[in-house]
């Protein structure tokens, strides 16, 4: 019997002794509570709240040593839980102050930069806008030029048209003339121009054909043709040869007068184109005779284009 | 006989001094937790998930120090207020904690909206 009491007692006293060494909940959460936040940010934004977890857990592991089981123990460990949480705590306002403070400097910053965008925006808008303006304004020059030849050139128009129809007027004094689809006829009198079978310019002509020529220079820019037309008294070869040499002589005249040579022709067309009856001397009187063609044609025409 | 009087007298005043020295013993003191318990309502530690659950503790543990104090358990009573303490400056430090963290979180969406109404490009955040 004594050697299962003896157990017994000893069990009991081991079983004592198991539970002393086993630390209450509240210091098993407040150990791992301390290691939780040390391994967080607490260490680097708030490390004076860790150092009061700390001490604070130190007294609670001193109680437990002193006295494992007591309520002080427990409430002390207790306490050091809710130290080291606070510590957290306190590291995550820190960090959300810092979170604000940096996010209030970005919004200052974020500010400026608008800012000067807006500036740039301006400055190229205003550069854009003084280059369209000046786009308008030599637009505007350009414009006031082309409007300027555009009247300049109607201008010389009108003034060349009053000076052929002046021109045309003038010459109506002094010869028949017919604007006919080859261009505007002259006929001077073969008999006015010329002795008979001559090629020569009578004195008299002499003046007629001054009077033609300065209506001609009025417009000169125009194309003439002198055609030499006879009676069909004679050969075609006579007649050929003498219409030829009389337009010659004319063509020569005119232009000793100042007309362009090359903007003269002479041809002599002999009998092959009379315009009355060669039957009788009126006719024939008629047929001799010295056409002058001024052309229609487009040199006028040419120099409005340009 | 008069002399014992006398004596028992003074006995019967002692006793009685004794009796009323006992009686007007120092009440434990309770500022501590109850200025942290109404801190932490003050800051809306109710409103506060994480915040709440510590502001409950802390009023139960205050009543169960008021219940020891009421039992003369007068060491036991203040060190359950030393729980109601703890757990009443935690429940403000939370509330703080959350206030702060929802203002950090508003001052950051600011700058993205601004950058994103003025097509700028996104900065990273330390949240």
């Amino acid at each position: 019997m004594k050697p299962i009491i003896s157990l017994i007692i000893v069990g009991c006293v081991g079983l004592l002794v198991g539970c002393a060494s086993v630390p209450p909940p509240e210091l098993i959460n407040a150990r791992q509570a301390y290691q939780h936040a040390s391994a967080g940010q607490a260490a680097q934004l708030v490390p004076a709240e860790l150092h009061k977890a700390q001490e604070a857990l130190a007294i609670a592991e001193k109680s437990f040593q002193d006295d494992p089981q007591s309520f002080r123990t427990r409430d002390l460990a207790y306490v050091a839980d809710r130290k080291a949480k606070m510590a957290e705590a306190f590291a995550t306002t820190a960090a959300g102050n810092a979170a604000t403070a940096k996010a209030n400097k970005d919004y200052q910053s974020t500010q400026t930069e608008i800012m000067k965008n807006t500036k740039q925006d301006l400055a190229t808008q205003t550069e854009i806008s003084k280059n369209t303006k000046e786009d308008l304004a030599a637009s505007e020059r350009s414009s006031a030029v082309k409007t300027e030849q555009l009247a300049s050139e109607q201008r010389a128009r009108l003034d060349a048209e009053n000076r052929a129809d002046v021109a045309q007027a003038d010459l109506a004094k002094l010869a028949a003339v017919k604007d006919e689809a080859r261009g505007l006829v002259i006929t001077l009198s073969g008999s006015v121009l010329f002795a008979s079978n001559k090629s020569e310019l009578l004195s008299s002509a002499r003046d007629r054909l001054n009077q033609v020529a300065d209506a001609l220079m009025e417009t000169k820019e125009r194309k003439l043709t002198v055609e030499g037309h006879t009676d069909s008294q004679g050969s075609s070869s006579y007649n050929q040869a003498l219409s030829q040499r009389r337009a010659d002589v004319v063509r020569s005249y005119i232009i000793s007068r100042g007309y362009t040579s090359d903007l003269i022709e002479a041809h002599g067309i002999g009998k092959d184109r009379p315009i009355a009856d060669n039957a009788s001397a009126e006719g024939r009187a008629n047929n001799r005779r010295v056409e002058i063609i001024v052309d229609h044609a487009p040199n006028y025409q040419q120099s409005m284009n340009k | 006989m008069r002399h014992l009087n006398v004596v028992m007298l003074a006995g019967s005043v002692l006793l009685a001094g004794v009796i009323a020295g006992c009686g007007s013993a120092p009440p434990v003191n309770k500022e501590a937790s109850t200025s942290a318990i109404r801190a932490a309502e003050e800051s809306g530690a109710s409103n506060v998930p994480s915040a709440s659950l510590y502001l409950q503790l802390a009023k139960e543990e205050l009543e169960n120090a008021k219940v020891l104090a009421a039992k003369d358990d007068k060491e036991q009573a203040e060190s359950m207020l030393s729980r109601a303490q703890a757990d009443g400056e935690l429940a403000v430090a939370l509330s703080h904690g959350d206030a702060d963290k929802k203002e950090a979180i508003q001052a950051i969406e600011r700058v993205r909206q601004l950058r994103e109404d003025n097509k700028l490009p996104q900065k990273g955040s330390i949240l």
